[in-house]
């Protein structure tokens, strides 16, 4: 797939841009802070319904914009998949309030009509590299989790609704759990966020399940060709919530050397552990109630990223502790182009490439694999400050474009 | 400010107060009714008066009524067994408007939602309960909006009337999700009435 035409009204610096997209690979050049970063987030904006920066999304609005008293930024793309053309369109909205704050609102629309973050699901899929990607190893869990649901969401409405159901559930039952610790009250008020959050969170906790050991293994296979085999990778989902394993905290005091954990047992079912999910939310409810949070559940899952040396024998490392810079770069790497591959086999379609500034932290090999993904892909956005990063054959074929100011002389 | 005097300023404060009034608007109506030549801000003024003073709650339904108990608990002629629960008196004129149902109501004035301050004790779920529990009730439709909220709400007051004997019923098939029954049109209306399941 691949995007045709992209508009940007009001969002970061870019006041208004009009641009028909090139197939193939386009490589943004210019000074830091001109703009080509944000184009790359308004894509991913597009792909996922969510920004990849943990950032308020209240900042995509141009600031000007709300000085002018106009505090809205509009994203619209055409995205071209299997020949059919679709449009896109993402709405950001700061909506004055009687009080004199605002309220933030997102719309959706494909193809002019009015849909949910869900509904993206499948029409525009895109993979993102930038150099804040190696928080993902050595970040906090927040970031980990983001990035399991900013990937799945972009191929899985179902997951997608149940992402933001999950959420929705979970800051309904923390209201009512600090209700209930300071004004006491009726505690069955919580079950039917209780339940909600049992039926979500079992299908959330299967699904990146089923992504992280896919991802695992195809980055094993990528570590090793990066490394030249001097190391492995291995990546490793950890439930919160798991009714077959030993809870998260007990495995991380056991440390590693553990076998991988594969999951729940079949025999136990999706009602079964939805049941066991329910149980374990009453069964919590005192503690829960004193602390005014959910302590239980998949919005505390994490990913780590584990490796070793065949030199070293069986002992094995944290990438997250104990990685250097290099290793947890390198291990990411691996994840990313785990993804594009994983994004191909699963929609049968190429995803479209958003690198931003990330050859400078690669050595020339590596550099030169994540090169040869960028020109096998159907369209591939590339930002880069130095030119020369890249050889002249590879600038031959691509095209470029500088960026300037929130412009783009093409 | 200070050249504003105190009775404008309070009435461009107050009107402010209402949902969805800015102080712009408040500023924009407070001067248009100064300026009205007609009677129109003592018919106002006697409309709020007697909003607050002429209508009550009904002590059955807890619908807006002027006599207690309203026209519809009052009228013989409905289906006293049948019992539609919805968040809102606009919900009931959108039913009674659209001659879908001849059954009674029960007005739970909002919806379950904690993370706005809204909790099952806020809500007519106590008087509900009350009432199915003295018996002749043989269904109890749940008509709250097809929203997170009301959702969340329909499920929560299906936990509490399963144990009574009583059928309970959802209304929505047809109904758009995330839509409020105030705005649906007759069709829909009848559609979500006729086609509600059994939960
Ligand atoms: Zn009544």
């Amino acid at each position: 797939m691949h995007i045709r035409y992209l508009s940007l009204t009001n969002f970061r610096n870019y006041a208004r841009l009009e641009l028909a997209l090139p197939e193939r690979t386009l490589l943004l050049h210019g000074a830091n802070a001109q703009g080509k970063t944000s184009l790359l987030e308004a894509v991913y904006l597009l792909a996922t319904g969510a920004s990849p920066l943990t950032s308020t999304e209240r900042q995509l609005i141009r600031w000007e914009a709300e000085a002018e008293g106009l505090p809205y930024a509009r994203v619209w793309a055409e995205v071209v998949r299997r020949d059919q053309a679709q449009e896109l369109e993402i709405i950001l909205e700061k909506k004055p309030l009687a009080n004199g704050s605002s309220r933030f609102q997102k719309s959706i629309r494909i193809n002019r009509a009015r849909k949910r973050r869900a509904d993206l699901a499948g029409h525009l899929n895109v993979v993102l590299f930038t150099p804040q990607d190696v928080e993902l190893v050595s970040g906090s869990p927040s970031v980990r989790r983001r990035y399991l649901d900013g990937t799945l969401c972009q191929v899985d409405g179902e997951y997608c609704r149940a992402v933001g159901l999950y959420a929705e559930a979970l800051r309904q039952r923390n209201a009512a759990l600090r209700h209930l610790r300071d004004e006491g009250g009726d505690q069955s008020q919580l079950l039917p966020f209780e339940e909600t959050l049992a039926r979500t969170g079992v299908l959330i906790a299967d699904r990146r399940r089923g992504l992280v050991a896919t991802l695992s293994q195809k980055a094993a296979e990528i570590h090793r060709r990066l490394t030249g085999a001097l190391e492995w990778l291995r990546l490793e989902y950890r439930p919160n919530f798991d009714p077959a394993a030993p809870p998260a905290r007990e495995r991380y005091q056991m440390g590693l050397g553990l076998p991988p954990y594969t999951g729940p047992p079949p025999e136990v079912g999706d009602d079964g552990l939805v049941e066991a999910f329910r149980a374990a939310l009453q069964a919590r409810r005192p503690d829960e109630i004193l602390r005014g949070m959910t302590l239980t559940g998949p919005h505390r899952d994490e990913m780590r990223f584990i490796a070793g040396s065949p030199a070293q024998g069986t002992h094995e490392v944290d990438l997250g502790t104990f990685g250097s810079r290099g290793q947890q770069r390198t291990a990411v790497l691996s994840l990313k182009l785990a993804e594009l591959a994983w994004m191909q086999e699963h929609t049968g379609e190429k995803p479209v490439l958003l690198l931003d500034e990330v050859l400078a932290e690669l050595d020339a090999s590596r550099r030169r694999y994540l090169l040869a993904q960028v020109e096998a892909a159907e369209q591939a956005l590339l930002t880069a400050t130095d030119l020369e990063m890249f050889s002249p054959e590879f600038r031959q074929r691509a095209t470029l474009w500088e960026v300037r100011g929130g412009v783009i002389l093409t | 400010m200070q050249t504003i005097p105190a009775p404008v300023a309070q009435l461009i404060e107050t009107l402010a107060e209402l949902p969805g009034v800015g102080r712009k608007t408040a500023a924009r109506l407070t001067f248009f009714l100064l300026r009205d030549k007609s009677d129109l801000a003592a018919r106002l003024a006697t409309a709020l008066q007697e909003l607050r003073e002429r209508t009550r709650f009904c002590s059955v339904c807890y619908n807006i009524t002027e006599d207690d108990p309203c026209p519809i608990c009052a009228d013989p002629s409905r289906d006293h067994a049948t019992i539609c629960v919805v968040e809102e008196p606009l919900d009931v004129i959108a039913l009674e408007q659209a001659e879908v149902y001849k059954g009674v109501y029960h007005v739970l004035h909002g919806v379950l939602s904690p993370s706005e301050g809204m909790f099952v004790e806020n809500l007519r779920i106590g008087e509900l309960l009350a009432r199915v529990r003295k018996g002749g009730v043989r269904e109890v439709i749940l008509a709250t909006n097809p929203t997170g909220e009301g959702d969340w709400t329909a499920a929560y007051l299906v936990t509490q009337l399963r144990p009574l004997d009583v059928r309970v019923t959802r209304l929505g098939r047809g109904l758009p999700v995330g839509g409020d029954l105030e705005y649906a049109d007759v069709v829909t209306l009848t559609r979500a009435m006729e086609g509600r399941e059994e939960v």
